[in-house]
């Protein structure tokens, strides 16, 4: 694949550009997902979420926090301006702003993967889920988290998580071992080394300061930014998928797979957020904003490492 | 005669912590009525298709004092509300409810599989609270967070983030898109269809 690289034009790698984000990223658009670009979906009965595996990747609050009672925090990170905007409904402050000049096309890509969803991804990956027992589908979730270990960890040491790196190289070395190959997670039994949220060249490219861009929509890779697609695409040459001598139908089926493991288990996350909108594709632009923003301001990590990563906000400035 | 002092020792002790739990917690006047909903959503004695109407009618009266229907409503339009008068303003409440009511109750009922909700914390600040909570689904923990304000003694819910994104937001952001473009009243029309599509699904699929 590497050869081939090399080899063909511009518009030849373009293609396989988009080959291999959907490789490395599966079909965003359904509800689910991969390590590098999220996908929109929605919980049960509730609201809007993104993709799979990003839902554990998310720092979890527990391994800091005491379980509740206490109700006096002076600290109240999380009523942010943000919340205070909400709160406040005169607000001339709204929701997050990105331009989307290419509407007419993203809409029109939105109805594709809205289609695909439905009349293709729902259907096989409902069949495989019948016919597949959790264990094993939890198993190999976890081995594509696993393989994708060096796009986390190089992200991580890009924007001065060097604590969140750690984690990463431990846990890809203990799952990799001891959890067989990767199919089991026995590294978060132990909670230091419990599952960080992901970092992916988007949000490292955020940390640069460089803004979203513009809004636009993949056909099967569903929502992104400029940002997030120049990000993906960076964080294709950080997958060891990219870097075997893997035929491209063999990659493509993996992906495949892997995709069809990981909305089998956001079913209905989709529909959700779907039927739930008036506008719907108003409605999965804001929520894929909205995730991403809180990604990329919302990585808390360890408090070690959040000196770094405002030392290179600082040096850019 | 010490059994007295005892007695009054105990009830010395214990007043002024009942005192105290008399105004509930954020965090408790939420996980109770979800704790509820979550129970009868298991209980075998509705899971027939026949008693499915009850069950919600059940989950819709504990839901409804949880949360802040009318203060999600005006959030929602955010600055736009001051294009709505009080008539508007009441219709688009009670049809953007029903709207809220049907999509996830519905999604509620037909899907819930055992989900686990782990309680994390919370944080009040004067009258308004956030509790963060994590939904567990097969090995898949899914963030969800309860923004609370304490309307009249009771903390209500105003705003659910899932995985940072806000319910409220989202909304804002689509009526904010119809309503540069079109009048209130188109608005609410709009919310209505939906709510009758919603109905005409739920038949067909029941």
């Amino acid at each position: 694949m590497r050869a081939e690289q090399r080899n063909y034009p511009l518009t030849h790698s373009f293609l396989l550009f988009v080959i291999l984000a959907f490789c490395l990223t599966g079909c965003a658009h359904g509800p689910l997902t991969t390590d590098t670009a999220p996908a929109l979906s929605l919980s049960t009965g509730q609201s809007y979420l993104a993709d799979a595996s990003a839902s554990d990747r998310i720092s979890s609050p527990s391994a800091k926090t005491e379980k509740a009672g206490d109700s006096s925090d002076d600290d109240l990170d999380d009523f942010g301006d943000d919340d205070l905007d909400l709160w406040d409904e005169g607000s001339e402050e709204e929701t997050v702003q990105v331009a989307d000049p290419l509407a007419p096309f993203n809409r029109v890509m939105f109805h594709f993967n809205d289609k695909l969803y439905y009349w293709v991804l729902k259907p096989v990956a409902t069949g495989y889920k019948s016919v597949t027992p959790a264990p094993v589908r939890i198993g190999v979730k976890n081995f594509f988290h696993n393989l994708s270990t060096p796009i986390r960890f190089a992200n991580c040491i890009f924007q001065g998580k060097f604590r969140t790196a750690e984690v990463e190289f431990a846990r890809f070395l203990i799952n990799s071992t001891a959890g067989v190959l990767g199919f089991g997670d026995v590294a978060k039994n132990n909670p230091s080394f419990a599952k960080p949220q992901g970092e992916d060249m988007g949000q490292t490219l955020a940390t640069y300061g460089i803004g979203n861009g513009f809004y636009i929509v993949w056909p099967i890779m569903g929502p992104s930014t400029l940002r997030d697609s120049v990000g993906i695409f960076g964080d294709r040459f950080l997958s060891p998928v990219t870097w075997t001598d893997m035929p491209t139908e063999a990659a493509f089926g993996l992906t495949t797979f892997k995709t069809v493991n990981e909305s089998s288990f956001r079913l209905g996350d989709y529909e959700g957020i779907r039927e739930a909108a008036i506008e719907p594709y108003e409605a999965f632009r804001d929520a894929y904003l909205q995730y991403r923003k809180k990604k990329t301001e919302g990585s808390e990590g360890g408090k070690g490492e959040r000196r770094y990563d405002n030392l290179i906000k600082e040096w850019i400035k | 005669m010490k059994r007295i002092i005892s007695v009054l020792l105990l009830l010395l002790i214990a007043f002024p912590m009942t005192a105290q739990s008399s105004e509930k917690q954020p965090m408790e006047s939420l996980q109770g009525p979800l704790d509820e909903v979550i129970s009868i959503l298991k209980d075998p004695q509705y899971q027939g298709d026949s008693q499915k109407k009850l069950q919600r009618e059940k989950i819709w009266n504990i839901i409804r004092d949880v949360f802040d229907f009318e203060r999600i409503s005006l959030l929602a339009l955010g600055k736009y509300r001051k294009k709505f008068n009080d008539n508007q303003l009441k219709e688009f409440t009670d049809v953007f409810g029903e709207l809220l009511e049907d999509t996830y109750l519905n999604k509620i009922q037909a899907e819930y599989k055992n989900e686990k909700v782990d309680y994390l914390e919370q944080k009040t600040k004067s009258d308004r609270a956030l509790v963060k909570t994590k939904v567990m689904r097969e090995n898949v923990g899914i963030p969800v967070d309860y923004s609370l304000w304490l309307n009249n003694g009771a903390w209500r819910v105003y705003d659910i983030k899932v995985e940072g994104v806000s319910l409220v937001k989202n909304y804002r952001n689509q009526f904010q898109k119809i309503l540069s473009e079109k009048s209130p009243a188109e608005l609410i029309e709009q919310v209505k269809d939906k709510v009758k599509e919603q109905k005409k699904g739920e038949t067909r699929a029941g």
